[in-house]
């Protein structure tokens, strides 16, 4: 078994290297040039010829792929082409932003949708069932931006109840963030709900139609202990892998909500960054968005092995 | 609408207010004002939120990289600029205080305002004040540099004189001063992370993206009756309608760049005001390269221009938030703007009668994008339709918004552009439509618009100026490859409590300056 953890670990950092390559190549092949874009509609040839050669734009692109790559090892990430900050500096604070939404709306819809898909394969048919399901197919059906909007119009344009500005700064304590970012993080749950729930309720009852479920009821067991103790261990590998995958996509995929609700995090960062063509910025989100993303899938490839009753008792 | 100001009636507010804003800061006594206008005596105290579009994550203060509305808000806020351009359009003192031309003006002398000083305690003076245009000038990537590239010369005459010498003579050089690129540096500042600015804020927090944090200096300010606020925050917030929501929900205490589609509906909220300013926002157009076939043809360049229907597009699109072009730049507010041009209409029959002529109909390519405004693509469907009627064809080419300033700007021979607006007649028509402009976007070159417009730069006779770029405007909007339909109004959001929101003749916000100019009742 160590030696499974181990391949998908090398793997994971294999894919690392392959991604960063990727981004390397696209962020060479974006239309246009960083210091058109800088400089705007404003820019002259002579001032762009000017800018370009302050960036090193000039350099030949394999050298400044290697020199990108052994520098982002040392936590280097380099310094920003439009306004000369080190991008490390700007990244982690909002990078903390992007991990404190996605964690409190993970805190939300993990337990309640693994919760109420475990629940939905107790009581297959039942209404509570049929509910949950309509519910968050509701809400995976509509647009984010939508869902937020909503939520805008009751909770703070109607109610009153939160800030339709999501916007959180240094010096707020904990429960002013938390208050802030509550309509924020419950968009994001509404849109990971029905994902996480309908893969839990799918995976449980799949294992519910096998022999040795059967056996454990013919034993005279509740439904609800066969689905606990017995189903639920050999269902939990694909449900951590769609947690997992949920996960990421609450870090990685939130660009939207984040404009919706002015919420500093990383995609807000990484799209002004497209914008300017601000490379070093690009690739280092980029860097950063596929970390979460190979490390959030390798752990849970790990996890799935170690809850897995088959692969830890093997013969 | 009815809650709308109406620009004709708010431009009454306008004028005795920026008479009293103006009166002192020219250090004038203010009593004149006070007894009349005691209501409107501005008050100090409190917090102002602002909730703006037009900056990002990787804004900075180097007032060499300034390009959009939050970098001139805050930078206005910090320092100071050379030239205030006031509410009606006219260059005012400001960190320069007076200037006089010699005949011909190529030759002016500046004088810098005394007392003025800078956070770290220093006075403002002639040194300053050259560093400040120099920063722009030799090897830079300042986008001013092209505006004061007929500086052939500056020197100091005494510690708060000092003189420019052009290259040729310019009328308008206070205006170019008033380009909001040229803010009162301390000489030698080349490190922006300390801020050392003669405004009446300092730097208190600096979060690019998210926001910006401003506090007021101890003390007073040296322009009377402004810098009213304690604390000033400047809110990034890029979404149309999370701006539109905080500020209905009291948030931000004003917002700029109001959606057009939705002002009305703002306008109905008893505790919020909209201000529109009007003709003087972006100019939508497309241009046509007159020296590719077939817009080399004359005549289906006058068949485009009667063809579109500009009305429509400004119904439909713009929502009636928008006025219609008359293919050339100048703006109605300015002083040179020639009203007795006739405005060219929808006329199909006209222009059926202009694509005979050039023996073509199309389909002519005109290459779209959001890239290049927002309502680009709609506006080429409207474009589109309207042309049919006059028995031409139009081919709208959807292109990608990345990267559309350097691939398809300038080099299309028919595109979309929009063109912000200018302070002067001269800086507007040198820079789109000169021959040897670099943003020639029309590649439209006439020898004798070249030596009209920089004969009438050098005027100092008035009426012989006004008579000379009424030419010009008539030269371009008939012959130029530039159909311009449409001129945004700046719509600005503000709270019922926050005062000094007047409309303004440059930018929206009050030229920006609102930390500067606005105060709580």
């Amino acid at each position: 078994m160590l030696k499974l953890i181990a391949t998908r670990a090398l793997l994971g950092l294999v894919t690392m290297f392959a991604v960063s390559v990727l981004i390397f190549i696209c962020t060479q092949i974006l239309p246009g040039d960083v210091a058109s874009a800088v400089l705007g509609q404003g820019a002259t040839a002579e001032t762009l010829a000017v800018f370009r050669k302050e960036l090193g734009l000039d350099q030949p692109a394999y050298y400044r792929f290697f020199d990108w790559m052994f520098k982002a090892l040392r936590g280097d990430l380099g310094i920003s082409l439009t306004n000369q900050h080190v991008i490390i500096d700007e990244l982690l604070p909002r990078f903390q932003n992007t991990l404190f939404l996605a964690g409190y709306a993970a805190v939300i819809a993990i337990p309640l949708s693994v919760g109420l898909g475990i629940l939905a394969a107790i009581r297959e048919g039942r209404p509570i069932d049929r509910i949950s399901n309509i519910l968050t197919l509701m809400t995976i059906s509509v647009p984010e931006f939508f869902i937020g909007y909503l939520l805008i119009m009751v909770f703070s344009v109607q109610l009153g109840w939160f800030p339709s500005l999501s916007t959180v700064f240094p010096e707020m304590g904990f429960f002013e963030r938390l208050y802030n970012t509550t309509l924020p993080a419950l968009t994001l749950t509404m849109l990971v709900a029905a994902h996480m729930l309908r893969m839990t309720r799918t995976s449980v009852l799949s294992i519910m139609s096998s022999p040795y479920i059967e056996m454990a009821f013919l034993k005279g067991m509740t439904r609800s202990r066969v689905v606990a103790h017995h189903a639920l261990p050999n269902a939990a590998a694909p449900i951590i892998t769609v947690v997992a995958l949920n996960l990421a996509y609450l870090v990685v995929g939130v660009v939207v909500v984040e404009a919706v609700f002015t919420y500093p995090g990383i995609g807000q960062l990484m799209v002004d960054a497209v914008a300017k063509r601000d490379v070093p910025v690009i690739q280092a989100c980029g860097l950063v968005f596929s970390g979460v993303f190979v490390g959030l899938n390798t752990s849970a490839d790990i996890l799935a092995i170690l809850v897995n009753p088959r692969l830890r008792h093997r013969r | 609408m009815s809650n709308t100001n109406d620009p004709s009636n708010s431009s009454l507010i306008v004028d005795r207010r920026q008479l009293m804003a103006g009166a002192a800061a020219l250090g004038l006594s203010a009593s004149f004002a006070e007894p009349t206008f005691a209501a409107d005596t501005p008050k100090k105290g409190g917090t102002l939120r602002l909730g703006m579009k037009g900056g990002s994550a990787s804004d900075s203060l180097d007032p060499s990289t300034y390009a959009d509305s939050i970098p001139i808000a805050y930078s206005l806020a910090i320092w100071n600029g050379l030239v205030e351009i006031d509410a009606k359009g006219n260059a005012t003192g400001e960190l320069l205080e007076s200037w006089e031309a010699k005949p011909g003006a190529a030759e002016w002398i500046f004088n810098v305002r005394k007392g003025v000083h800078f956070t770290s305690g220093k006075e403002f003076d002639a040194d300053d004040a050259i560093y400040s245009i120099n920063y722009h000038r030799g090897e830079t990537k300042s986008p001013a540099k092209g505006l004061l590239s007929a500086i052939t010369e500056i020197k100091k005459l005494d510690s708060h004189k000092f003189q420019i010498t052009l290259s040729g003579g310019n009328a308008d050089l206070p205006f170019i001063l008033a380009d909001y690129h040229l803010i009162g540096l301390a000489n030698g500042t080349k490190d922006f992370t300390k801020t050392d600015g003669t405004g009446h804020y300092t730097l208190e927090a600096w979060e690019p993206g998210v926001r910006i944090l401003l506090k007021a200096k101890k003390g007073d300010y040296w322009k009377a009756g402004r810098g009213n606020f304690d604390t000033v925050e400047i809110r990034y917030i890029d979404d149309t309608a999370a701006r539109t929501q905080a500020l209905i929900t009291g948030q931000v205490d004003a917002v700029n760049r109001l959606d057009p589609k939705t002002a009305n509906l703002v306008a109905k909220n008893p505790a919020v005001s909209v201000v529109r300013t009007k003709g003087n926002g972006n100019r939508y157009a497309f241009v046509a390269l007159r020296d590719t076939a077939p817009f080399d043809n004359y005549d289906v360049i006058q068949g485009l221009k009667y063809g579109i229907d500009r009305q429509k597009i400004v119904d439909n699109v713009f929502s009636g938030f928008a006025t219609v072009g008359n293919d050339h730049l100048v703006a109605p507010t300015n002083k040179y703007f020639d009203a007795s041009l006739p405005q060219r209409a929808y006329d199909p029959d006209k222009a059926a009668f202009h694509f005979k002529k050039a023996g073509m109909t199309g389909p002519f390519d005109l290459e779209v994008s959001p890239g290049a405004f927002d309502e680009a693509v709609d506006c080429a469907q409207l474009f589109q339709e309207s042309l049919k009627k006059a028995g031409a064809s139009l081919n709208v080419k959807r292109v990608s918004g990345d990267g559309y300033w350097s691939n398809v700007w300038l080099k299309s021979p028919f595109c979309a552009v929009y063109w912000g607006g200018r302070p002067t007649a001269d800086d507007t028509l040198s820079t789109t439509f000169l021959s040897t402009a670099e943003w020639n976007d029309t590649h439209w070159k006439r020898p004798e618009f070249d030596k009209l417009v920089i004969a009438a730069r050098a005027e100092l006779d008035d009426a012989k100026r006004k008579h000379m770029y009424s030419d010009a405007q008539k030269m371009i909007s008939d012959d130029g490859g530039m159909i311009c339909f449409a001129v945004a109004d700046y719509l600005d959001g503000y709270s019922k409590k926050l005062r000094g929101g007047e409309p303004h003749a440059r930018y929206d916000l009050n030229d920006e300056r609102i930390a500067e100019k606005g105060w709580f009742a």
